[in-house]
């Protein structure tokens, strides 16, 4: 049996090193990880935003595409367009908007909330016309395998692009995930897009976000959508 | 010492079969049940579990004599769990999209009993290379049986080994479908306890009481 001075003893040395050795691992590997993050992030903007490739994007080209064609815009919740410089700290929505040859091609937002076992974090492309259905993607979510998840399926997220997310008179509708299948003569078909077969929690959750995330936005989408009524005219 | 040597080659190659910690032992049940959707996933838990359980199996048998034996497991514990703690912070700066993959699974592997098992029963008796052996043999007896289920779950739940397809289209088109319970965990319950079965049957293992 050993003294109880021994035991502290030696539980404190190591502690100690296994302590250091966890923050130098720790710190050492922070930039390489945060940049993961970054790109990951950058990845998923890209892909919503339509940017395709057969190979996968090495990290030097998610960077460069991103950088050239991708502008982050800061809005406040009224939906006005925030100055770069202001870093008052006031809550503001980040848009990220895609263009090629000073032409918008789209805008991505991020979207997230509640779906069967946990949050689901995504994002939602729209065209330029801030009325049509670009994209939709999600990188992080907890949903049941061959159930919820096929949220990130192609056959599930192919069903959003060219859906409508405003009425005629322009107001927001957003989109409905339904039970089943979408009727083709339902005259609200525009704005609906079938759900999963047994993950009817998970589509009720993404509608019910969905519509929430948009509104936040609707500010700054209904005034791209009175600009480009006036430019039409 | 002969590193090849039959007495190495059985400690090695009893956690394989007779001794197998999943089969035989039953240890280890919730990550094969939970991440073994996929074979590609089971793969990379399989090489974390055998990196991991060799590396702590290696320096619990270093430190063996001089643990104080009161608070033996604590220090176990706090070496695995700095180890698994490495191994996540590695895969998320090397390979993220993998770390992404295991998510909280590759965590959990602080609370997989084989790990500590073996700290305990096999490291706290033996030299370092031994342990080392055991370490490995116990890694990859576990992900046998990972790799195992996750064979027949990919199989019948997506249709697909590794990844490439193997049910072409037309047996699908010929009413063919893929079966979803094999992706949920009840799903993995039955392909485990068929194979805990099949196992034991063929080891001739009985349970004493």
């Amino acid at each position: 049996m050993r003294s109880d001075a021994y035991t502290i003893v030696f539980t404190t040395i190591i502690t100690v090193i296994l302590g250091l050795g966890l923050s130098a691992t720790a710190d050492s590997l922070r930039e390489r990880q945060i940049l993961n993050e970054e790109l990951d992030i950058k990845k998923n903007i890209l892909s919503v935003l339509g940017y395709k490739q057969d190979t996968p994007w090495t990290n030097e080209e998610v960077q460069s595409l991103y950088d050239s064609n991708i502008n982050e815009i800061r809005i406040d919740e009224v939906g006005l367009v925030l100055d770069e410089v202001d870093k008052s700290g006031n809550f503001a929505y980040t848009i990220y908007q895609s263009s090629e040859n000073n032409k918008v091609t789209g805008y991505a937002i991020p979207i997230a909330g509640k779906g069967l076992w946990g949050t689901m974090y995504g994002y939602f492309a729209i065209e330029p016309d801030a009325e049509t259905v670009k994209g939709i993607t999600f990188y992080k979510h907890k949903e049941t395998p061959g159930l919820g998840a096929e949220v990130d399926k192609d056959w599930f997220k192919n069903n959003f692009i060219g859906k409508k997310l405003t009425d005629k008179n322009g107001e927001l509708v957003s989109i409905e995930v339904v039970k089943g299948y979408v009727s083709k003569t339902d005259p609200e078909a525009l704005h609906k897009v079938d759900g999963i077969s047994g993950a009817t929690i998970t589509g009720t959750g993404l509608t019910t976000f969905l519509k929430s995330d948009l509104e936040k936005y609707e500010p700054y989408f209904a005034r791209v959508r009175r600009i480009n009524q006036i430019e039409s005219l | 010492m002969n590193l090849f040597s039959s007495k190495n080659k059985k400690i090695v190659k009893d956690p394989l079969m007779g001794e197998n910690p999943i089969s035989i032992h039953v240890l280890g049940i919730c990550s094969a049940l939970a991440i073994t959707t996929k074979i590609d996933t089971a793969v990379v838990m399989t090489i974390a579990v055998v990196g991991v359980l060799s590396i702590s199996n290696v320096v619990i048998s270093l430190l063996r004599n001089n643990i104080p034996n009161k608070v033996r497991i604590i220090i176990q514990m706090s070496v695995v769990a700095s180890l698994v703690i490495i191994t996540d912070q590695v895969l998320k700066a090397y390979m993220y999209d993998m770390s992404k993959l295991l998510g909280v699974f590759l965590a959990l592997i602080i609370t997989n009993c084989i790990v500590l098992g073996r700290a305990e029963a096999f490291a706290m008796q033996n030299s370092p290379s031994k342990a080392l052996l055991d370490g490995m043999g116990n890694g990859l007896g576990y992900g046998a049986i990972l790799i195992a289920v996750a064979f027949f779950r990919e199989l019948f739940g997506f249709g697909s080994i590794y990844g490439a397809q193997v049910f072409s289209d037309q047996i699908y088109m010929g009413g063919y479908e893929n079966n979803g319970l094999m992706i949920l965990s009840p799903g993995a319950f039955f392909i485990l306890g068929l194979i805990v079965w099949a196992h034991r049957a063929y080891t001739n293992v009985i349970d004493k009481d």
